[in-house]
């Protein structure tokens, strides 16, 4: 499957199925913050690979970036993305106490927001595979506090090998008064993208 | 007042002095820098992936790949008049961004990402004057061809300049 012939009904079937599992992540998160949270339209996004950082606000961008590996039946990654600042207002919120604007992540709060990580991508699985009719299984959560460009160069790995675009279906998520934002990125791999496409009944025109 | 130019992940660029060769948001990926100190002239690469392998050759963004990036760059210099014998190499990145329980996945990509530049490096015979690589953390680099020096900054660490 090349990314760049994607026609505009896999496209949709695309963004429709992410939206669905976004749909099950934002109740996740809605009941953890006990707070409503709100999704915007998915977007697939495809893009030449060096202009990703760009999509996630620049390469120097300080972000909290939450990466899990999809296992299973079909394979790709996510990443979350969270500006620094909503990271700090989300763990504000999570872990009930002052303002803490310090440098670096304690062990609690990278700890915390691994567990967001975690009940996001879960969520967000386990509506998809349903859907798809497949077992999508999350890895363990890892994070990064650091330049988005450096955040995310790991995960672009593997599309890489095999292209110089990237496919990303990205929704972005926020909680009533904009405290919290944050911007949930899946990118299946080449072969699997296929596989859903497959499932989905799209992949023949 | 040297020009600045902004090299985006997997592209490279040239710049003959005064200039500054730029990169932001290092993690895995690494920064290369080829530089001919008596014409001042130099190169930057951002690569992302190791080493090529069979077919890549074709697509368009080669300096994604390590080793291909730095063929590109020393042809490109010699073809601008630098003597290979003269070029010198610094580089910066390789670092492992998410906990080392990942490496398992994809081997440290950083790492690999490092030896196939000092592999690349020493087919042509190109000495590696400095580097600072691996660790957890983003790195930006600015290379000036006026000097030769690689500035390197990143977020809760000082400065550095190899």
């Amino acid at each position: 499957m090349r990314i760049a012939n994607l026609n505009e009904a896999q496209i949709d079937a695309l963004r429709e199925v992410s939206n669905i599992g976004m749909g099950h992540a934002a109740t996740a998160l809605s009941q953890l913050l006990g707070k409503t949270v709100h999704l915007q339209v998915p977007q697939v996004l495809i893009t030449d690979i060096s202009k990703v950082p760009e999509l996630l606000g620049g390469a120097e961008k300080m972000v909290v970036g939450i990466y899990l590996q999809v296992l299973g039946s079909a394979r790709g990654n996510i990443l979350m993305i969270f500006p620094r600042e909503n990271a700090i207002r989300m763990l504000d919120k999570l872990l009930s106490r002052e303002n803490t604007r310090g440098g670096l992540l304690s062990e609690l709060e990278v700890s915390a927001l691994k567990e967001v990580g975690n009940i996001l991508a879960s969520a967000y699985l386990n509506a998809l595979g349903a859907m798809l009719k497949m077992t999508l299984i999350p890895s363990v959560p890892v994070l990064s506090f650091d330049m988005a460009g450096a955040v995310v160069d790991y995960v672009l790995v593997d599309l890489a090998e095999v292209g110089d675009l990237s496919l990303m279906v990205e929704t972005e998520f926020f909680e009533d008064e904009e405290q919290v934002k944050g911007h949930f990125f899946l990118l299946p791999d080449p072969p699997s993208l296929q596989i859903i496409l497959e499932s989905i009944g799209v992949l023949h025109g | 007042m040297a020009e600045l130019t902004i090299i985006g992940l997997s592209e490279y660029g040239f710049a003959s002095s005064p200039g500054v060769l730029m990169t932001y948001g290092l993690g895995s990926c690494i920064g290369i820098a080829l530089y001919d100190p008596e014409l001042r002239m130099g190169s930057l690469a951002h690569t992302l992936l190791p080493v090529s392998h069979e077919g890549t050759q074709s697509t368009v963004k080669s300096a994604k790949f390590t080793d291909l990036a730095i063929d590109i760059m020393v042809e490109e210099l010699v073809k601008s008049g630098c003597a290979k014998e003269r070029l010198v190499a610094k580089l910066a990145g390789g670092a492992s961004m998410f906990d080392s329980q990942y490496r398992s996945f994809r081997g440290d990509i950083g790492q690999r990402n490092v030896d196939s530049a000092k592999k690349t490096l020493a087919g042509h015979g190109i000495p590696l004057l400095a580097e600072d690589s691996g660790g957890d953390y983003g790195r930006t680099v600015e290379f000036h061809t006026s000097s030769g020096l690689m500035l390197i900054k990143a977020i809760q660490k000082p400065s550095k300049t190899i």
